[in-house]
């Protein structure tokens, strides 16, 4: 249990400091760095806890950047700056690498290498499942990140005393 | 300073405005809100067009009704979320301090002067980012310092060619196999445990995060146009670096 908890803590430091890399890649205010790193580094915990429990990988990258949407809108607040200055390098860490990767692979295996009909098969299940994969990932990192502030941005004190 | 003149300059100003938040990576409503709250400062309504190259703006002076339009382009997009930070928060002390045109300028060029993160840095942390990405893959210690090297060259080579203004698609192509060649020794040389995950995490520092996340929250906000484009641009860069990589593989044979 507690080794189980050590590898979950040590990979979510770790997508805390990616966070904080493509931070320093798209130049956020010194102030936003520890906010980054902590953002990031809950998103990796939720994202990986869940993953854990065999939730499925769509379904929890959701959750965590959802939770990092919502947690963006009073720390923005908080520290004066925009929400998206931190929201966006938080989730970054979820970017389905490893699913893009193992799509290329798989169509370069179907279009140059492979000639047995049986394999060819198993090629195209592994482009649809892997690509489709990494699209529902990147669209439910998207949603869960902008959602929040699009439904709150409507019902802000500001707005509706307007 | 008579009235027209004066629409004139605010007309620039609110022009640059929008386009420095384009240029560094806001979203289309946040280009249209800030416009419209530091126009609304200086008694004025801003109608704008806002395309992602091109810049249309209609100023109307609230007292006299006179109008100014100007069309203006926009420069390349460097992402820079300072940019965005310091004009936000200008936006709301000039509503607060009620600024007049010349603050607002002077406050425009201090942002536009402010320095970016030196490019070693940004080099440095980006390779631990690749490092941490190969961790969150499952990748040992070695693998990580793997693509923390393939990620630093990378970069390098991308910062290098950005100099040269190389065409952006030519910058990931160039970056992307040469960051995934170097993986690919990585795993002929059976460099730790997992070495596929040092070659998938190697390219994804130049994964477009900010245009893909932009091209849905524009969608969702209704600007479809601007959504359509940066997806596509988006769409561009994935496109040049699955090139890359699979230059790459095949220059190595791996399969």
């Amino acid at each position: 249990m507690i080794i189980i908890v050590l590898n979950l803590l040590e990979v979510a430091i770790w997508s805390g400091i990616a966070a904080v890399g493509f931070g320093i890649l798209f130049n956020i205010p010194r102030k936003a760095i520890f906010t980054v790193f902590i953002l990031g580094l809950g998103a990796g915990f939720i994202k990986f806890t869940l993953l854990n429990f065999h939730i499925d990988i769509v379904l929890s990258s959701l959750i965590a950047a959802l939770s990092v949407g919502v947690l963006s809108m009073p720390l923005a607040h908080r520290i004066h700056q925009p929400p998206v200055v931190f929201s966006i390098p938080a989730v970054i860490p979820m970017i389905p690498g490893y699913f893009a990767y193992e799509t290329v692979l798989s169509i370069m295996n179907f279009t140059f290498m492979e000639t047995d009909s049986i394999k060819r098969i198993e090629l195209m299940d592994a482009i649809f499942s892997n690509g489709f994969t990494m699209l529902f990932i990147l669209i439910s990192l998207t949603i869960g990140v902008s959602f929040p502030m699009l439904l709150l941005r409507k019902s802000t004190v500001k707005k509706m005393l307007d | 300073m008579n009235s027209q003149d004066k629409l004139e300059r605010t007309t620039y100003l609110l022009l640059e405005i929008a386009s420095m938040l384009m240029v560094s990576g806001a979203n289309t409503n946040r280009a249209n809100l800030s416009v419209t709250r530091f126009a609304s400062v200086l008694q004025c309504k801003a109608y704008s067009m806002i395309s992602h190259k091109t810049l249309i703006m209609t100023v109307t002076d609230d007292l006299t009704n006179q109008t100014f339009t100007k069309v203006q382009n926009i420069p390349p997009y460097i992402i820079n979320f300072h940019i965005i930070s310091a004009i936000s928060k200008a936006s709301w002390n000039a509503i607060s301090q009620n600024w007049t045109v010349e603050q607002i300028e002077e406050e425009i060029v201090k942002i536009n002067s402010l320095k970016r993160y030196p490019k070693f840095l940004v080099l440095v942390a980006v390779s631990f980012a690749g490092a941490g990405f190969c961790n969150i893959f499952g990748g040992d210690y070695l693998n990580m310092l793997v693509a923390f090297v393939s990620t630093f060259i990378g970069l390098f080579v991308v910062q290098e060619a950005h100099k040269r203004e190389y065409n952006v698609y030519i910058r990931i192509f160039l970056g992307s196999l040469i960051a995934s060649s170097l993986a690919s020794v990585g795993i002929i040389q059976n460099i730790g445990e997992n070495p596929h995950t040092a070659l998938a995490t190697s390219i994804l520092f130049l994964v477009p995060g900010v245009a893909l996340i932009n091209s849905f929250t524009d969608l969702f906000d209704n600007n479809v146009l601007n959504g359509m484009v940066r997806f596509t641009t988006g769409l561009m860069t994935v496109l040049a670096i699955a090139f890359g990589l699979f230059a790459a593989m095949l220059i190595f044979q791996l399969n």
